[in-house]
């Protein structure tokens, strides 16, 4: 295979041929450094690039392998994860010049288990400023998507969503607060996984909202994502509120049939007269492709979904405002003007005000439940249209109704399972006739990882829209 | 006396100890407006005999 071949395997693939010894880890890690050289300058997927550390680690990886043939699945595996991930002795940004000079002293979680797990870590990813979104002068550059460079890779985990869909990282974490995963993966051709939360530990994961933020798998493929979570799921002392259940293998139920599986079409979502009409049809073939894999699919109602991303704003910004009152109070000028009027705004949202959108979240989890007393799985496009073009991303709003219609409407297909703290997952589910990609959204009840990834494995096997090469990622 | 939604934010950033500048007022102003406005569409529900949560409690059961 050739140097740069290497770099379009899957991350289950990549582990498998260097068991196999086919190829050595370093051989993978210098394909992939080879390729941030050649591309990334234009990407900008990544804000440090931990090219000697990989190095190391893949010679150490080496070493193992002339002793030890048991090894992981995910042995050797060249990831990089958000900036929002403390690293050890290396910088972490959160995506912002108030922390450029921050350097952790410990690990978070996650990274402790992706290093006990064998991966090698590349490097750390960007991502618009502190989790937020609209960055208009990001301190590291415009992360540009792989699939169209005048388009975001989506918010707020850009820098995986562009190491993905051109292929400079293996697999990726990101985070999800409201979608920050799972919409870059939508609008790159990518997998992006919330998890239920509580599922995965927050130690070490810088804060947006505490009781909303949640490390997010961000993959090639679905097998991938299954590997990746089962990595990093878990216990853990240092993040109380981590669940003590048992991690399953969630990768156990990849390949068996979903036939007789329930699968439910949130109508709200799906439709809206907003939603862009090459992704509603995407998803309307989706449907008859998991009706043809033998799933029973019905349109179903959540009716409070349409209003939860202005729900999702005055929680999780309100939060966000709370956890950066010291910056916001001190230091405003080292943040970007959209960051900073975000969460200035958010500072002013009266206390009943607050209320009661946590109260409607709470109404909103039950019509979730409600609808998972009918269907094992919910579906709706990730976002109701592919990814905007950075000039109509980061414009100053023009008016209420702009905010409305730029900043509210979006939030409520990925924030929704957010509020409700359930898992969701976003599948590559096509192109628009401009060569966009477009996000199948698939959401289950909590803790029902394992068919969230089984429907979205059926899926994915069944259309291969994951096989299919972003342009930037095959430039020379 | 009525203040216009500018007024408001500005009075409003000082009682909570903020700077916002003179120039992004106008930019806080339309977000803090659309989302009290958006919001207002829940005053129809019934929210009173709901407790709200930070962590939902886990289920009994184990998922699908």
């Amino acid at each position: 295979m050739a140097h740069d071949e290497l770099a379009f395997l899957s991350a289950i693939e990549t582990a498998r041929a260097i068991r196999a010894k086919q190829v050595s880890p370093v051989e993978v890690v210098q394909a992939y450094l080879a390729r941030i050289g050649r591309l990334d300058k234009t990407l900008c997927g990544y804000i440090t690039v931990l090219g000697e550390h990989a190095l190391a680690a893949a010679r150490a990886a080496e070493r193992t392998l002339m002793v030890d043939a048991d090894v992981g699945p995910l042995f050797g595996v060249p990831m990089a994860v958000k900036d929002q991930f403390w690293t050890k002795g290396v910088p972490t940004t959160n995506g912002s010049r108030a922390y450029r000079d921050f350097v952790p002293a410990q690990d978070a979680t996650v990274i402790t288990r992706l290093s006990q797990a064998g991966t090698i870590l590349l490097g750390k990813l960007a991502m618009s400023e502190l989790a937020l979104g609209g960055t208009r002068r990001p301190a590291w550059g415009i992360s540009r998507n792989p699939w169209d460079l005048e388009r975001t890779p989506g918010e707020s985990s850009t820098g995986a969503g562009v190491a993905l869909a051109a292929h400079l990282c293996a697999a990726s974490v990101g985070e999800d607060t409201g979608g920050s995963g799972r919409t870059p993966a939508a609008y790159c051709n990518a997998v992006g996984l919330r998890p239920t939360y509580t599922r995965v530990s927050r130690h070490g994961l810088m804060p947006a909202c505490w009781f909303l933020d949640q490390a997010a798998p961000m993959t090639k493929t679905v097998e991938d994502c299954a590997f990746v979570l089962g990595a990093i799921a878990g216990y853990d002392p240092k993040d109380p509120s981590t669940s003590r259940r048992p991690v399953p293998a969630y990768a156990a139920r990849l390949g068996q049939s979903i036939r007789g599986i329930r699968v439910g079409l949130i109508r709200e979502l799906h439709g809206h007269p907003d939603v862009h009409p090459e992704v509603k049809q995407a998803i309307e073939t989706a449907g008859e492709t998991l009706r043809a894999l033998g799933a029973e699919v019905r349109e179903i109602s959540i009716p409070l979904i349409v209003q939860a991303g202005a729900i999702y704003v005055a929680i999780g910004d309100t939060e966000g405002a709370g956890a950066c009152d010291e910056l916001l109070r001190d230091r405003p000028g080292d943040l970007d003007p959209a960051s900073r009027t975000r969460l200035q705004a958010a500072s002013l949202v009266p206390f009943k005000v607050y209320n009661r959108a946590m109260k409607a979240r709470v109404l909103l989890r039950r019509q979730f439940m409600e609808a998972f007393g009918q269907v094992d799985v919910l579906m709706s496009p990730t976002s109701p249209y592919p990814a905007p073009k950075h000039a109509a991303l980061t414009a100053p709003f023009a008016g209420t109704d702009d905010v409305r219609a730029r900043f509210f409407f979006r939030r409520s297909y990925t924030g929704s399972y957010a509020l409700a703290a359930l898992p969701a997952i976003s599948v590559p589910c096509g192109f628009t006739t401009d060569r966009l990609p477009i996000g199948l959204q698939i959401g289950a009840r909590p803790f029902a990882e394992e068919t969230l990834l089984q429907v979205a494995h059926a899926y994915e096997q069944a259309t291969r829209w994951y096989t299919h090469r972003a342009p930037a990622a095959t430039a020379s | 006396m009525t203040w216009s939604k500018v007024e408001r934010v500005r009075e409003l950033a000082r009682l909570v100890g903020i700077t916002i500048a003179e120039d992004e007022l106008g930019e806080v102003a339309d977000r803090v407006d659309s989302l009290l406005r958006e919001l207002e569409k829940l005053a129809a529900l019934d929210l009173a005999p709901i407790q709200p949560v930070t962590v939902f409690p886990e289920e009994t059961d184990h998922g699908a």
